[in-house]
C-alpha cells in the first residue's frame, strides 16, 4: 500500500482527454489459453499450500456478490491439524469491529481519527454455509476468534474445529458459501458508482507460521498475510463490464441472461482480486523481461486518459529495474487499475498481478504522484507479492523495503531532486519526501513494532515508510550501493516465495556486505532513537587572549598563533560514528573521526590561522540526522537564505492584509 | 456615458497618480507591518541559518525539502508564522478602515490630501465605516450560504457523474457566480462610502439604499468602471508572480524582493484607482443630476482643507 499524498490542485489547463488508446468494448474480453492448475509441466514457483476454486456472481446495482468456495489445504505444518482459522477480512467495515474502533481512536489512510460513521461504507461478507470434506456441516462450530484484543464485537476472524485432525502431509478441502456486501469504497475495497474494486472478499485461511497459527484480526494500519498456492475463480457479471484482475483470463463466455461467466487462473501467488466496470478504458501493451514477455494491462477510467502515458512509463521502468536490481518477474501478466473520481481509498494498493494506483482529472506534469504510486504498487509484486513476509507483523519488510527500492528506482528514472515533484520553480526528491514523511512523528514507535501497536496511524506511516527507507538509505552509503543492492537481490532470490522475518533480511544484509551492523539495527530498527549530531560550538582565539598589544597589528598578524575549538555534540540518542571536516583561512584543514559515543567531544588545534568552516558528514552519509542544519559551521555569516524567506513571507502577509483589506 | 466611463477610467488613474502620497502610505503601512510580522521568525531563522553550510539549499533555488525540514524541526523557525501574519493583517484591516475616509475625501474634494484634512476625514467617517462593515458582514451571510449549498451540489454531481468533469464545471460557474456577486457587493458598499463622504451622510442605511439605486440605474457603467480595474490588477499580479517563479534568478534576492513589492504596489494603487474612479463618477453624475452643479462639499463641513502646503 502506498499513504498517497495527492495534492490535487486547481490546474490552469484542463487536460484533454480524448482516448489515446482505443476503446476495448466490454464482451470482447480476449481468453488466454491456459490448463489448469493441475498441468505439471511448469515447475512450481512456490510451495503450493492452498488451491481455492471461487464462483462469484456480482450484482453491480447492490454491490453485492454471491459466491461459493472451496479451499484444497495441504498440511504441511508438519503436525496434525484440527483447527484452522479463516480472515473475513470485510467484516471490518462495520461500526464496532476492531478496525473501524481504532480508525475512531487514531484514524488511517485517508480518514482522519474521529471520522463520523457513514452507513454506506458498511461492509460484509457472511458465511452461510461451510462443509468439510469428510466431517459434514460444520456451520454452526463455525466460532469468531479475537485474538489480538478482547472486541468480541469484531468479526474478521473465525476458526473451526474438525472431528478428526488432519495428519500431516494430507489434504483438507472446505467448501463454502458466503455473500459480501461491498462497502462504498473505503480503505482498498468497495465501490463508487458503477466501478467496483473487490480484494480482501473471500474466505481466506491463515498461515501456520512459527509453529502456531498466525491469524490476526483486521486492524486500521494492517495488511495480510496469506499462504501460496492456486487460484482458479469464475466471476460472472453483466456482459458491458470491463474486468481486471489478479490472473489469467482462462475463458470467456456469454450467457443467454444478459451475463458473462470470466474463468481466471493464477499460480504461486497469495491472494486473488478483482475489479470490474463499464467504464474504463482500457489500453494493452507488454514488456520482455528476463523470463519473458508481460502483458501489461491498464484499466483507465473515465477524464483520466491523460496519465496513462504515466503509468506505463513508470510500470515498464519499474518491471526492467527490479528485473535488473533485484531479480526476474515470473509472472506473464500486470494489471494496472486506475480508480475513477472519488475512488481514490481504492487506489495505491497492491494484489498479486494486479495493482491500483491514482491520479486525477488535472495532475499536473510537475507532481510525479501517477508515477510513484505505480512503481511503489508495482514494487510490493516483490515485496509482499513473492517475498510474502507478515505485512501485520513485519510491516516494515513490504512498505519499508518498497519504500526505498521506490526511491532507487523513481531517482533512476526520473532524477534525483526532482523524483518526487519538478516544477521549475520547486523540486524535491524521494529521499527527502521519505526523510520529511519520518521527521512527522520520529520517535514514538520502533520499525520492529507489530503494525496495530502503533501509537498512531501518522506515527505508523512515517515509520513503516519514511523511516524505513530512509535508514536503508543510510545503511546503503554505511556498505555501499553495488553491496547494498547485492544483498537484496540475495535477499528476493533466497526468500521469494517463501515467508521471511525481520532477522533473516538484516542478517542477509550482514551476510552480503561481510560486517557486524548489529549496532546499527538495534538502533534503527529495534529502537526509537533519534540521530542528531550538531556543531555545537566553532571559535578561534588567540593563544595569548591576555596580551591585548600583540592584536590586531599587521606587523604580528602573520605570526600570531590562534587556539580554535571545535565542540560536536550528540544531541539525539542515536550513536553513530561521524567524520567532522575543519578547514581554516590559510586553506589549511583537518579530519576528525569520531565513535560518537559520548555526548560532546571537542577538538583542539593551536595555529597562525583561524577557523573558516567546520562540517559533519560533509559527503552527506548520514542521511538519517535529524536536522542537516546544526551540521555545520561557516565563520562567515551568509544571511542570504533568511532574506528569501523572508521576502516570501513578508509578500505573503502583505498579500493576506490586501485581501482581508477587501472587506473595508 | 461610454465617454463619461472611460474619461472617468483615465481620470481615477490621473488622480491616484496625482495624489500618489496615499499610495505609498498605505503601502508603507503594509509594507511595515509585513516586516513586524515576520520578525521573530527571522531572528530565530537567522540564529540556525546564517553560519549553516545547509542553508545554501535555500539560496540556489526554492528547495522544498529543505523548508519541510526546516517545519518538522521541533524548534522550527517557521512555525511561529501563522499568528503574527494573520494579528497584523487584521491589524491592516483596522488602518485601512480607518485611513478610507480620508482616501475617498482627498479623491472627492480633489484637493491635496493635508496631513490634518486627512486624520480629520479619517476620523470623521471612520464609526460610519465601521457600521458599513457590519452591514457588510450581514449581507454576505446569504452569499456564505450560497457558496455552501454550491458545494454541496457540487458533491452531489460529483459522487453521481461518471465523468469528472461535470462536477469540476458546476463548480467554475458557481465560484465564477459567486465571485460575481462579491464585486457587485463590493461596489455597492464601494458606492456608499463615496456618498457617505461626498455628501456628509450620516445615516449608513440611507448611504446604503441610495447607492443600491444608483448602482441599479447604473449597473453596467459601474460594473464595468470596476471590474476593468480588476481585471487589470489581476493580470499585472499573475505576470509579477511568472516573472518571479520563473525568471528571476533564485539567488537574486534584491530582484525578488523589489518584485514582489513592486506587485504590492500595484495591487494597492489598483484598488485605489476603483476607489477614485468611483469618486469621480459620482462626482459627475451628481453634476449631471441638475442644472446648476449638484455637487459641493457639505453646507456645514466638519473639516476645513487647510493652505495647501507648498509642493515639494
Amino acid at each position: 500500500m502506498r499513504m498517497t499524498k495527492v495534492f490535487v490542485l486547481a490546474a490552469a489547463m484542463a487536460m484533454s482527454c480524448g482516448p489515446i488508446f482505443s476503446q476495448v468494448p466490454a464482451p470482447s474480453q480476449k481468453a488466454i489459453a491456459t490448463t489448469p492448475s493441475t498441468d505439471t509441466a511448469t515447475k512450481p514457483l512456490s510451495t503450493r499450500i492452498v488451491a481455492y476454486q471461487i464462483e462469484a456472481k456480482l450484482d453491480p446495482t447492490k454491490h453485492t456478490i454471491a459466491a461459493s468456495e472451496t479451499l484444497t489445504y495441504k498440511n504441511l505444518t508438519g503436525q496434525p491439524q484440527q483447527t484452522f482459522p479463516f480472515h473475513l477480512y470485510l467484516n471490518a467495515f462495520q461500526p464496532q469491529s476492531t478496525f473501524m474502533t481504532e480508525v475512531r481512536r487514531s484514524g488511517t489512510r485517508g480518514n482522519g481519527p474521529d471520522s463520523d460513521w457513514d452507513p454506506k461504507h458498511f461492509g460484509s461478507i457472511t458465511v452461510d454455509k461451510l462443509e468439510v470434506e469428510g466431517a459434514g456441516d460444520l456451520t454452526n462450530k463455525l466460532e469468531f476468534i479475537h485474538p489480538d484484543d478482547n472486541n468480541t464485537a469484531d468479526r474478521t476472524v473465525f476458526q473451526v474445529t474438525l472431528s478428526k485432525p488432519i495428519a500431516p502431509g494430507a489434504s483438507v478441502q472446505f467448501h463454502i458459501v458466503f455473500h459480501d456486501v461491498l462497502p462504498k469504497v473505503v480503505e482498498r475495497t468497495g465501490y463508487v458508482r458503477d466501478f467496483d474494486m473487490v480484494g480482501q472478499w473471500f474466505p481466506k485461511v491463515g498461515v501456520w507460521w512459527k509453529n502456531a497459527w498466525n491469524c490476526h484480526q483486521f486492524h486500521a494500519n494492517t495488511e495480510f498475510f496469506a499462504d501460496f498456492g492456486t487460484f482458479d475463480v469464475k466471476i460472472t457479471l453483466p456482459q458491458n463490464e470491463i474486468v481486471g484482475a489478479g490472473g489469467d483470463l482462462a475463458s470467456s463466455e456469454n450467457n443467454s441472461d444478459g451475463t458473462k461467466t470470466l474463468v481466471y487462473h493464477s499460480e504461486d501467488v497469495h491472494d486473488f482480486s478483482w475489479t470490474a466496470s463499464p467504464s474504463f478504458t482500457v489500453v494493452e501493451d507488454s514488456w520482455t523481461g528476463s523470463q519473458g514477455p508481460v502483458n501489461i494491462h491498464l484499466l483507465m477510467s473515465p477524464g483520466h486518459m491523460a496519465s496513462a502515458p504515466r503509468y506505463m512509463k513508470a510500470l515498464k521502468g519499474s518491471l526492467q529495474l527490479f528485473d535488473q536490481w533485484y531479480g526476474p518477474y515470473p509472472y506473464d501478466r500486470i494489471t494496472v487499475v486506475d480508480p475513477p473520481h472519488g475512488g481514490s481509498d481504492a487506489g495505491g494498493m497492491e494484489y498479486p498481478t494486479l495493482i491500483t494506483a491514482d491520479t486525477g482529472a488535472h495532475m499536473p506534469q510537475g507532481l510525479l504522484a501517477p508515477e510513484f504510486v505505480t512503481e511503489h504498487e508495482f514494487g510490493h509484486q516483490y515485496w509482499y507479492g513473492m517475498v510474502a513476509t507478515n505485512e501485520f507483523e513485519d510491516a516494515w519488510l513490504d512498505e519499508g523495503i518498497n519504500s526505498y527500492t521506490e526511491v532507487k528506482v523513481m531517482d533512476a528514472i526520473y532524477g534525483h531532486n526532482t523524483s518526487f515533484l519538478n516544477f521549475p520553480f520547486a523540486q524535491l526528491g524521494e529521499t527527502e519526501e521519505q526523510r520529511n514523511a519520518y521527521f512527522s512523528l520520529p520517535d514514538m514507535d520502533p520499525i520492529s513494532r507489530f503494525a496495530w501497536k502503533f501509537i498512531s496511524s501518522d506515527s505508523y506511516g512515517g515509520i513503516t515508510y519514511g523511516k524505513t527507507a530512509t535508514v536503508l538509505i543510510t545503511l546503503e552509503k554505511i556498505i555501499g550501493e553495488d553491496t547494498m543492492r547485492q544483498a537484496l537481490h540475495t535477499y528476493f532470490m533466497r526468500y521469494r516465495f517463501t515467508h521471511p522475518t525481520g532477522e533473516d533480511f538484516l542478517k542477509t544484509i550482514e551476510e552480503v556486505s561481510g560486517k557486524d551492523l548489529h549496532w546499527y539495527f538495534n538502533q534503527a530498527i529495534y529502537g526509537t532513537q533519534i540521530l542528531d549530531y550538531s556543531l555545537a560550538d566553532a571559535h578561534s582565539d588567540p593563544v595569548k587572549w591576555w596580551d591585548t598589544s600583540a592584536h590586531g597589528s599587521k606587523a604580528n598578524a602573520k605570526d600570531e598563533v590562534y587556539r580554535t575549538y571545535v565542540t560536536v555534540a550528540r544531541k539525539g540518542d542515536f550513536i553513530f560514528p561521524v567524520d567532522v571536516d575543519i578547514k581554516f583561512d590559510d586553506g589549511s584543514a583537518a579530519v576528525e573521526h569520531w565513535d560518537g559515543q559520548d555526548r560532546w567531544v571537542r577538538y583542539q588545534y593551536d595555529r597562525k590561522a583561524k577557523i573558516q568552516s567546520a562540517q559533519i558528514d560533509a559527503h552527506n552519509q548520514i542521511t538519517l540526522d535529524r536536522d542537516p542544519f546544526n551540521n555545520s559551521f561557516v565563520k562567515e555569516a551568509d544571511p542570504r537564505a533568511v532574506h528569501k524567506l523572508r521576502t516570501i513571507w513578508v509578500f505573503a502577509s502583505e498579500w493576506l492584509s490586501q485581501l482581508l483589506a477587501w472587506l473595508t | 456615458m461610454a465617454a463619461t466611463n472611460r474619461g472617468t477610467f483615465f481620470s481615477g488613474a490621473g488622480l491616484v497618480w496625482k495624489w500618489q502620497r496615499l499610495v505609498w502610505w498605505v503601502f508603507a503601512v503594509c509594507l511595515i507591518f509585513g516586516f513586524f510580522s515576520t520578525q521573530e521568525m527571522t531572528e530565530r531563522a537567522a540564529s540556525l541559518l546564517n553560519h549553516s553550510m545547509a542553508a545554501q539549499r535555500l539560496v540556489n533555488g526554492f528547495d522544498v525539502g529543505a523548508i519541510t525540514e526546516l517545519l518538522q524541526l521541533p524548534d522550527s523557525p517557521l512555525a511561529i508564522q501563522g499568528h503574527n501574519i494573520v494579528h497584523f493583517s487584521m491589524l491592516f484591516v483596522v488602518f485601512m478602515l480607518f485611513a478610507t475616509g480620508g482616501i475617498l475625501a482627498a479623491y472627492v474634494l480633489d484637493e491635496k490630501p493635508t496631513t490634518t484634512a486627512f486624520f480629520e476625514a479619517a476620523g470623521h467617517h471612520f464609526w460610519r465605516f465601521f457600521r458599513l462593515l457590519i452591514y457588510l458582514a450581514i449581507v454576505l451571510l446569504p452569499i456564505a450560504g450560497l457558496a455552501a449549498a454550491s458545494n454541496a451540489i457540487h458533491t452531489h454531481i460529483d459522487e453521481q457523474s461518471i465523468s469528472p468533469y461535470s462536477a469540476d464545471h458546476f463548480g467554475e460557474a458557481a465560484v465564477v457566480a459567486i465571485l460575481m456577486l462579491l464585486i457587485l457587493v463590493r461596489l455597492w458598499f464601494d458606492m456608499a462610502q463615496v456618498i457617505a463622504v461626498a455628501d456628509d451622510e450620516k445615516k449608513m442605511h440611507r448611504a446604503l439604499r441610495r447607492a443600491l439605486t444608483l448602482l441599479r440605474r447604473n449597473f453596467f457603467s459601474l460594473l464595468w468602471l470596476y471590474l476593468r480595474v480588476s481585471i487589470i490588477a489581476w493580470v499585472l499580479f499573475g505576470i509579477g508572480l511568472h516573472v518571479w517563479m520563473y525568471h528571476v534568478n533564485p539567488q537574486s534576492n534584491v530582484a525578488a524582493f523589489l518584485l514582489s513589492q513592486l506587485m504590492i504596489l500595484i495591487w494597492i494603487g489598483t484598488r485605489l484607482w476603483q476607489r477614485a474612479s468611483e469618486a469621480l463618477w459620482y462626482r459627475d453624475h451628481q453634476a449631471n443630476q441638475a442644472p446648476e452643479p449638484a455637487w459641493s462639499p457639505s453646507p456645514a463641513p466638519m473639516y476645513v482643507p487647510v493652505a495647501a502646503e507648498p509642493q515639494a
